[in-house]
């Protein structure tokens, strides 16, 4: 029952990754391309909780800690990135 | 010691303790070894970088220091207004019919820190969400608009949240 | 019993999650513009995300998983929306105009005005 539910919940979130990443390669703009990220990153961190609680180890859970906390840093350094090359094309056009 | 090395010595100790805090619940580990180390560690990265972590023109320390009973109640609240808001969330996802707005409005809180949870939690809570925060002027996307008055649309956005955040920071 | 109570309350909250999810996920592909787009999932995901987690502290093995659960159950309230902040700015300083129901477009003046 507790394993049968955990693998479930797992393939359940590749389920959701696969939209999410469908939205990422349609989004016509780069905001439309974060959000899909935005949400691909809080199922990263779900599917890494679930199988450090099916395994049993605690390194899992170390990662996805981790990861929780520095993970909106690369929203920030993207948004950034993807600002410059706006002004850029702006510049040229 | 006048009362400006003081308070520099106050927020180098805080800064310490939070640093040594943090270091207790990643490393998990009571060894002489590993609890040195953190020590030696955090002291001197709070030597360097206390001036960022408390800002100088801080008031005093009820101004970033949290009562910690009434902030547990605040978390939980937070989780039950999340609960509520995301299944009104979906009921709009599958009817349809909703009407975004933007709206400004002002807030009456004074620390810095607890602005910056006001404006992270109406992000989670009821459809909205923060896209400016200067000084005490806020702009927020807000989902299910029924109104254009500021004054109006600030307490239906805020709500109870802004109440429960007096309690913890004064 | 310890057992057969455990596994019910978690299959309530991963029952949740998984509602909260296809709610996200249709709502990613329902709304027409960025913002909306961003209230749906960002909202949705993150209660189905939190339901994860309070399925997964039902089931925790051990303490030491427990202890790091809840961690990351307060941190996670923290940084998600300090991502969907930061995400909703970028649209924002990017000139995006957010997107109105046909009989609301004329009613109000400007959205997008810089003071």
């Amino acid at each position: 029952m507790r394993l049968a539910m955990l693998e479930f919940m797992q393939w359940f979130l590749v389920l959701c990754s696969i939209g999410c990443l469908i939205r990422l390669i349609l989004g016509p703009r780069g905001a439309d391309r974060l959000v899909a990220l935005n949400v691909l990153s809080g199922v990263a961190l779900g599917f890494l909780v679930l199988r450090g609680v099916q395994l049993g180890q605690v390194l899992y859970l170390d990662v996805a800690l981790v990861y929780d906390i520095f993970g909106f840093l690369g929203f920030l350094a993207i948004a950034r990135f993807l600002k410059d090359k706006l002004a850029d094309q702006e510049d040229e056009s | 010691m006048d009362a400006k090395k003081i308070w520099h010595l106050i927020r180098f100790l805080i800064t310490a303790v939070a640093m040594y805090a943090v270091w207790l619940l990643f490393s998990a580990s009571f060894q002489p070894y590993s609890l040195i180390a953190g020590l030696i560690g955090s002291l001197l990265i709070s030597a360097l970088t206390y001036q960022e972590f408390i800002a100088e023109h801080e008031a005093s320390l009820g101004s970033f220091m949290p009562r910690p009973i009434q902030l547990i109640v605040f978390l939980f609240i937070l989780m039950f207004y999340l609960y509520q808001s995301s299944i009104k969330m979906l009921g709009a996802v599958f009817h349809g019919r909703v009407n975004p707005r933007i709206v400004h409005f002002r807030t009456r809180l004074r620390s810095d820190l607890a602005r910056m949870v006001l404006s992270n939690s109406i992000t989670l809570t009821p459809g909205t969400i923060t896209l400016d925060l200067n000084d005490d002027h806020l702009t927020v996307h807000w989902f299910f608009c029924n109104t254009s008055h500021a004054k109006v649309a600030g307490e239906a956005v805020k709500g109870r949240m802004e109440q429960h955040l007096k309690r913890v920071w004064l | 019993m310890i057992e057969i109570g455990r596994n019910i309350f978690a299959l309530i909250a991963f029952g949740s999650a998984v509602i909260f999810g296809i709610g996200g996920i249709i709502g990613l592909f329902r709304f027409p513009d960025a913002y909306s787009r961003l209230q749906a999932g960002a909202l949705c995901g993150t209660t189905a995300v939190i339901s994860i987690f309070i399925g997964s502290l039902i089931l925790a093995p051990t303490w030491a998983i427990a202890a790091r659960i809840i961690l990351l159950l307060f941190f996670f309230l923290v940084s998600s929306p300090t991502g969907a902040h930061i995400v909703a700015r970028f649209a924002w300083n990017s000139d995006i105009q957010p997107w109105r129901p046909a009989d609301q477009r004329r009613t109000g003046s400007d959205d997008r005005s810089k003071e």
